[in-house]
């Protein structure tokens, strides 16, 4: 079996991993013949059941899946069951479409033609006689117009659209089915491209064509407006069915009948991108050249034109090649859980574009006019080319023009694909902000497919990534100023359009490399009724939405051009205004730069963005400003930077190179290693400590010697020598410095196997540490004493439970805290987002049972497994996407990975998961092991799972991050994150209040009035270190009433009361007649409780 | 009702505290002690189940004082004290058998502890007691007074004729709250003086027992026991070889000659090799495909299906 993981990831390998170059057309051939056998296991009951016997099948299909064409067997049969899911039952969901459609088009073809007339005219023919708007787009024509509307019969009718190629998706709302009326070319002149007179005669068709409907489909049909893709040159007529007749029916279908233009009737050189179209009022026609191109409105254009080619196209690749369909359904799940769709608000691609360039990258788009992509390649291959092509090619400095020779480029920040024969750019629609976020998108999810070892599955189509709060870091509202703006472009493009591009240019050069992302959504259009006139732009504000850079976006010093750059210098001192100035630096250059007041990340970047709009649109504009997503990062105690834990970081130093110099050790030393959540960066509060205040929870740390055969042979023995070794330190500790001091104590005082001392260092700054020694012999005692069969089980669980200890407290815990700290200062929001989490975990009561070590590897597992997003960087994506795993973790079935170094392989992986299933076979009820978090240090995963959570916690946590989620999701950006934290005690059996007095003691914070009489003492201060009364209080509850009762602890508010909850229902030993004595066990916890608890309520 | 099988109830009065003032009873069910390895004072013991988590000898004491009047009790112990067959002394002096000595030599270690941390410790919730009485007859008494109790307590309308927990017993064994636990932390620092102490009384006794372990050890080496066999025993002329390094040693070799056959193996050496992991590859492949398929089902069947992109 050895040789096998080799051979397997030779098989593994896909075509389609390599880049999609030059080798592509070699590889044509046997990749044709691979993935035609992978297209035959897609559908292997139409082709193959009826040839072979099953069993052969069987085997022939399993040998298929396991190789070749797809990432994974599993990801394969994965996406075969999405394929399957997603496919809308067609005569279920869409019985009557045909019908209808045909119906329609009888209706089509009867409408009577209109005798040419004026535009005053025909407006008010078809107002009288239908009450119908012409939904003429902006600017309305001219009255004088020398040119008539008229209508006469379409030269054709036809179904377009996914509908007429089979590959629809299931949406929420109705499955849209395409229509086509080709006008004829009768009413049209050549000249009519020409200041968008081609668009009234259109809109005014498509009026007519709705006047002629509502007489005769009236009663069955509802009739809207909509702008096609929310383009407002492209109205198109929606036919609902009515509700009435059939409840069912209503969000079954619509019917969207567009008007297209008659194909190649106008020049395709006409309307090329340079081109211009619409002519300025007051010039000359034979300017041509020098105006300015108009590429929005040519292209809007001859898309009217292209809409029957397209599908001719599509139809003959779907013929051509059979991943091609499902390649395209694949890719319409994958651009709609990121948001994209055609419109204009949602990026402009959508499954149109999607599909169309795959297309055209199977027949071309390659260099020397080679084909990208290969008719022969399985759906998934081809979804994968098709993303490697995005990621990997820029289409704004490298346009693809399609069997298009001689095109002149030109320079613009929009992508272009320009497809030759049907003289169109497909991706007219993009923006600069969508076309970089789409390649983004495609970036991050080829990286994600790249990843061997993980499956991808859930990351690439079902979780959605669009979610706001979730992806970005900050948004905001902006609002579009009232006047007009002035550009020298005279494209079709609405005042907002206008706006939107301009916010992006000065943003995008104004925050530089500080963000990452910059995205912009427009308020969209919606359908209007056949009588109003079309919506004017709406009120509402843009959302502005950026994703940070976490290593420059507190940035407070910005250097631009050298003075000596007259021309650069001069440009950035206009962009920038008087915030510009000319300083003068270390290393002797004189630049342009700019100063920030120092504050938080968000801090500084809303200044940045403040003063760009102030300065570039006015007052108006910066005062609508509306910032979303910096209350997370504000609710840590002591800030979210890691700043707060490096002095505490310093006193380890000191106290290691201390220990190092040490003379007069018996052993030599090996090494010191920390242990503590506050020495990793992730306690929730930070540490922070004086001489007059000492730490009040000590950090606990280890030491390790070098071997030696002197330790005793003997478990016992060997703690007591800790002992004895810890006093030997502390009192040469305290020879070396004076201003230490230290003291011995005990634990475990159960457990005779367990580590039995620690030893307390008090520096007289205030710092304190924990010190235990880890000797490597205890395991192997302790392995053999488990093994030994001639001891009673007794001893031999003893030995088991001391051997997970040591485990945990010597082995896991310091490679853990390592793993930890350096990944903190990897990526700098991971120390926030661990301390945000940690705190949710405790305001839900949570903390008490579910170990902070585990929280942490939940945490790290978001940014070293960030897919689909890339890692986050904001407390507050990092914070909702942990929530939101932990809400899809479904902890009975799957294990959680966390890899730190990036060294696992798909074996390890594969043996978490036997080792889950083999768990919940021993154990199928869950009362030993509930979670399994292993990671490349543990991969038993259950080091910090061992001691709970508990199936029930476990529950609650998964239902609590759930509720979490819905709310983050349906609130969207009016979220107030403080709901989040907001916790519930109706679920508790009985709540226990401790009275304020003693939470005092637990928390830091309130220790400043109650020590203050005793700053001078340091002897008392002494007593108080880690004194944690309602700890203890806890930890002998828990231990009592270990079956019974749930304990969990946290502070209300500070200061306020101490509620602990105990939930569960108490079984007691006896008889049939068991007695639930409730009552009793609440009087003894009251009863050890004494002083401490103020109340005890009951619940139910 | 007084009994629940063989078990006499007896219902304790819980005086209310400020915290809980609701007035509650905890119930203890009793019945004579009867172990399966019996000891002398069986018959006059009685086995107590589910007492209260901070019984001390004190407690319960009282309780059987004003069930049985004074001077009736003679000593109790709880569940988990009950483990070790405290009579240590008995054993010392025995130096007969093989086993027992094996005993006292653990007993031995156990006898340095280290200071205690806690005042008193805590019984877990529904635990159990051997109360042990001066005779016989206190014991039939003791039930005999609950059986009396229940009739007066059934025909008393107050019903607190019941003994009082805690009633007269010295605060020293009661004390909880914040007390208990800042006597804790005093407790679990002890002075470094008496912890050296400790642990050279403990290392004393450890190495006393080591050499004598040892010296047995090497006694057995040379003397035949009954049946004449020689027990081997670790220790010898050799330097004492510890037995995981042979054993990891054994595992290295073996590791070693397995990497070389493998290697061999893979050379592909004969042509049925070849063809065999030919077959055990796509066999594997098999397996995994299933294994997958059967994982893809299993995700199939739970409740949300996990095939439907999210909204």
């Amino acid at each position: 079996m050895a040789p096998l993981p080799s051979k397997r990831r030779k098989l593994e390998h896909t075509p389609s991993d390599k880049s999609m170059d030059e080798d592509q057309s070699e590889n044509h051939i046997d990749q044709q013949s691979s993935a035609e056998s992978a297209d035959e296991a897609a559908i292997p009951q139409l082709k193959q059941a009826p040839l072979r016997q099953k069993h052969t099948q069987a085997i022939d299909d399993a040998a298929l899946y396991a190789g070749g064409s797809y990432k994974s067997s599993l990801f394969k049969l994965q996406v075969d069951e999405l394929l399957a899911e997603v496919q809308p039952n067609y005569e279920k969901r869409l019985s009557g479409v045909n019908e209808a459609l045909r119906k329609l088009k009888t209706s089509l073809e009867g409408i009577e033609d209109r005798e040419p007339g004026s535009v005053s005219e025909a407006t008010k023919s078809l107002q009288n006689s239908h009450k119908i708007t012409v939904p003429f787009p902006d600017p309305k024509p001219d009255k004088n117009a020398a040119y008539k509307l008229s209508y006469s019969r379409p030269s054709n009718i036809n179904v377009v659209g996914s509908y007429a190629l089979k590959n629809m998706v299931k949406t929420d709302g109705a499955l849209s089915i395409d229509m086509v009326v080709v006008m004829p070319s009768s009413i049209f002149q050549e000249k009519d491209y020409l200041n968008y007179r081609y668009f009234y005669k259109r809109a005014y068709y498509l009026a007519c064509v709705a006047a002629g409907l509502q007489d005769e489909v009236k009663d069955e049909f509802v009739l809207t407006f909509e702008y096609l893709h929310g383009n407002s040159l492209q109205p198109f007529l929606v036919v609902r069915p009515k509700l009435g007749d059939n409840g069912k029916n209503n969000k079954g279908y619509e019917i969207r009948i567009i008007p297209a233009a008659p194909p190649s009737f106008f020049l395709e050189a006409k309307l090329r991108p340079g081109k211009n179209a619409i002519r300025p009022k007051d010039s000359q026609a034979d300017q041509t050249t020098s105006l300015p191109p108009t590429p929005f409105y040519n292209a809007s254009l001859q898309a009217d034109c292209n809409l029957e080619p397209y599908l001719k196209l599509l139809h003959a690749s779907s013929k051509l090649s059979g991943g091609f369909k499902d390649a395209c359904v694949l890719g319409r799940v994958w651009l709609r859980q990121r948001g994209f769709s055609s419109r204009l608000s949602e990026g402009g691609f959508g499954q149109f574009e999607w599909a169309a360039l795959t297309a055209l990258l199977m027949k071309g788009g390659g260099p020397k006019g080679h084909s990208v992509l290969s008719p022969g390649y399985s759906s998934y291959q081809m979804f994968k080319a098709l993303l490697q092509y995005l990621a990997a090619n820029d289409l704004t400095t490298k346009p693809l023009y399609y069997e298009m020779e001689n095109m002149t480029n030109i320079k613009s920040n929009l992508p272009m694909v320009y497809d030759g024969p049907r003289g169109q750019n497909l991706l007219f629609k993009m923006t600069a902000w969508s076309y970089r976020l789409l390649r983004e998108e495609a970036k991050t999810s080829l990286d994600m497919l790249n990843d061997a070892t993980f499956d991808q599955f859930e990351s690439t189509f079902i979780i959605r990534t669009s979610q706001q709060l979730q992806r970005f870091d900050c948004s905001l509202h902006l609002s579009c100023p009232s006047k007009q703006l002035e550009t020298t472009s005279c494209d079709h493009a609405t005042n907002e359009r206008k706006f939107a591009t301009c916010v992006f240019d000065v943003l995008h050069e104004g925050l530089m490399d500080r963000v990452k992302i910059i995205d912009i959504r427009q308020p969209d259009s919606s359908s209007w009724s056949l009588k109003s006139s079309s919506p004017t732009s709406s009120s509402e504000p843009f959302l502005v939405s950026f994703v940070f850079d976490p290593a420059n976006i507190d940035r407070l010093v910005d250097h631009g051009p050298p003075a000596e750059e007259k021309k650069k210098a001069a440009k950035f001192q206009k962009f920038w205004g008087e915030k510009a100035e000319l300083r003068r630096f270390k290393d002797g250059s004189i630049l342009e730069s700019l100063v920030w007041s120092s504050g938080s990340a968000y801090a500084v970047f809303r200044d940045i963005v403040t003063y760009l709009t102030t300065c570039h649109f006015g007052k108006e504009v910066s005062d609508s400003l509306i910032f979303i997503g910096e209350g997370f990062e504000k609710m840590l105690p002591g800030g979210s930077s890691t700043k707060s834990f490096e002095a505490l970081k310093q006193a380890f130093n000191v106290l290691e190179q201390q220990v190092r110099d040490l003379e007069g050790l018996p052993l030599q030393l090996r090494q010191l290693s920390a242990v503590s959540p506050q020495l990793r960066y992730s306690s929730i509060d930070t540490p922070s400590f004086s001489p007059t205040q000492p730490m009040k929870k000590p950090a606990d740390i280890l030491i390790q010697f070098e071997g030696s055969g002197r330790w005793p042979d003997d478990i016992v023995a060997i703690q007591r020598t800790k002992l004895a070794l810890l006093l030997k330190i502390g009192n040469l500790l305290q020879e070396v410095d004076t201003s230490i001091a230290t003291r011995a104590g005990l634990e475990n005082d159960e457990h005779r196997l367990q580590n039995c001392a620690f030893l307390d260092i008090i520096y007289g700054s205030g710092a304190v540490f924990r010190l235990r020694i880890h000797n490597d012999r205890e395991q192997t005692l302790l392995e053999r004493q488990v093994k030994n069969k001639s001891i009673n089980n007794l001893a031999r669980e003893d030995a088991l439970s001391a051997l997970s200890a040591y485990k945990k407290t010597f082995l896991q815990l310091p490679l853990l805290n390592q793993s930890i700290a350096t990944h903190c200062t990897r990526f700098l929001l991971l120390s926030p987002t661990i301390r945000l989490v940690k705190m949710w975990f405790d305001r839900h009561m949570l903390l008490g049972q579910v170990s902070e070590e585990l929280i942490e590897l939940i945490t790290a597992r978001t940014f070293l497994h960030p897919y689909p997003w890339r890692a986050p960087s904001s407390t507050m994506t990092g914070f909702l996407r942990t929530l939101s795993f932990i809400s899809r973790w479904d902890w009975r079935q799957a294990p959680l990975i966390v890899d730190f170094t990036g060294t696992m392989n798909s074996k390890d992986v594969d043996s978490a998961n036997t080792r889950l299933e083999a768990w919940r076979k021993i154990d199928p009820s869950m009362n030993r092991t509930v979670l399994i978090a292993a990671s490349n240090h543990d991969t038993t995963g259950t080091a910090f799972t061992d001691n709970g959570p508990s199936k029930m916690v476990a529950a609650r946590m998964t239902t609590l991050a759930r509720s979490a989620c819905k709310l983050v999701k349906d609130k969207g950006l009016d979220l107030d994150h403080r709901a989040l934290f907001s916790s519930s005690t109706t679920d508790y059996d009985f709540v226990i209040h401790v009275s304020p007095r003693f939470i005092a003691t637990q928390r830091q914070k309130d220790t400043k009035s109650k020590f203050k009489n005793l700053e001078v003492q340091s002897d008392i201060d002494l007593e108080t270190i880690g004194y944690q009364p309602v700890q203890l209080y806890l930890e002998e509850l828990q231990k009592l009433y270990t079956d019974s009762i749930k304990a969990a602890p946290r502070p209300f508010k500070v200061n306020l009361t101490h509620a602990t909850k105990l939930a569960g229902a108490k079984e007691e030993e006896g008889e049939q007649e068991v007695v639930i004595h409730k009552s009793a066990i609440l009087a003894e916890i009251a009863r050890l409780g004494g002083d401490m608890v103020s109340r005890i309520e009951v619940q139910r | 009702m007084s009994q629940i099988g063989n078990y006499t109830i007896l219902p304790l009065t819980i005086p209310s505290t400020p915290a809980y003032p609701k007035p509650t009873t905890h119930t203890i069910y009793l019945r004579p002690h009867t172990p399966k390895i019996p000891t002398a004072d069986d018959a006059r013991s009685l086995f107590l189940v589910n007492v209260p988590i901070d019984s001390t000898s004190a407690h319960l004491r009282s309780v059987f004082s004003s069930l049985l009047g004074a001077g009736k009790f003679e000593s109790c112990s709880f569940e988990h004290e009950r483990k070790q067959p405290g009579n240590a002394v008995a054993l010392i002096s025995a130096k007969g058998s093989k086993k027992r000595k094996r005993g006292q030599e653990e007993d031995e270690v156990k006898m340095v502890e280290l200071p205690r941390i806690w005042d008193r410790e805590l019984r877990r919730s529904g635990s159990t007691a051997v109360v042990v009485l001066v005779d016989e007859k206190s014991v039939e008494l003791a039930l005999k007074t609950i059986r009396k109790l229940h009739r007066k307590s059934s025909k008393s309308k107050s019903g607190d004729v019941w003994p009082v927990w805690g009633e007269g017993v010295p605060e020293s064994s009661q004390i909880t709250g914040s007390k208990r636990y800042l006597l804790h932390n005093e407790l679990r620092f002890p002075n470094p003086r008496e912890i050296q102490a400790n642990i050279d009384a403990f290392m004393t006794s450890f190495n006393s027992q080591e050499s004598s372990r040892a010296l047995s050890a090497k006694r057995a080496r040379n003397e035949p026991d009954e049946d004449g066999f020689i027990t081997v025993t670790r220790g010898g002329r050799v330097g004492p070889a510890r037995a995981e390094e042979v054993e990891r040693k054994r595992v290295e070799m073996e590791d070693k000659e397995k990497r070389k056959r493998e290697e061999m193996e893979r050379g592909g050496f004969y042509r049925f090799q070849t063809r065999e992991r030919r077959k055990e590859e796509q066999g594997e492949m098999i397996r995994r495909f299933e294994e997958d398929r059967r994982r893809v089902e299993v995700l199939k069947a739970s409740r949300r299906s996990k095939f439907v992109p999210e909204k």
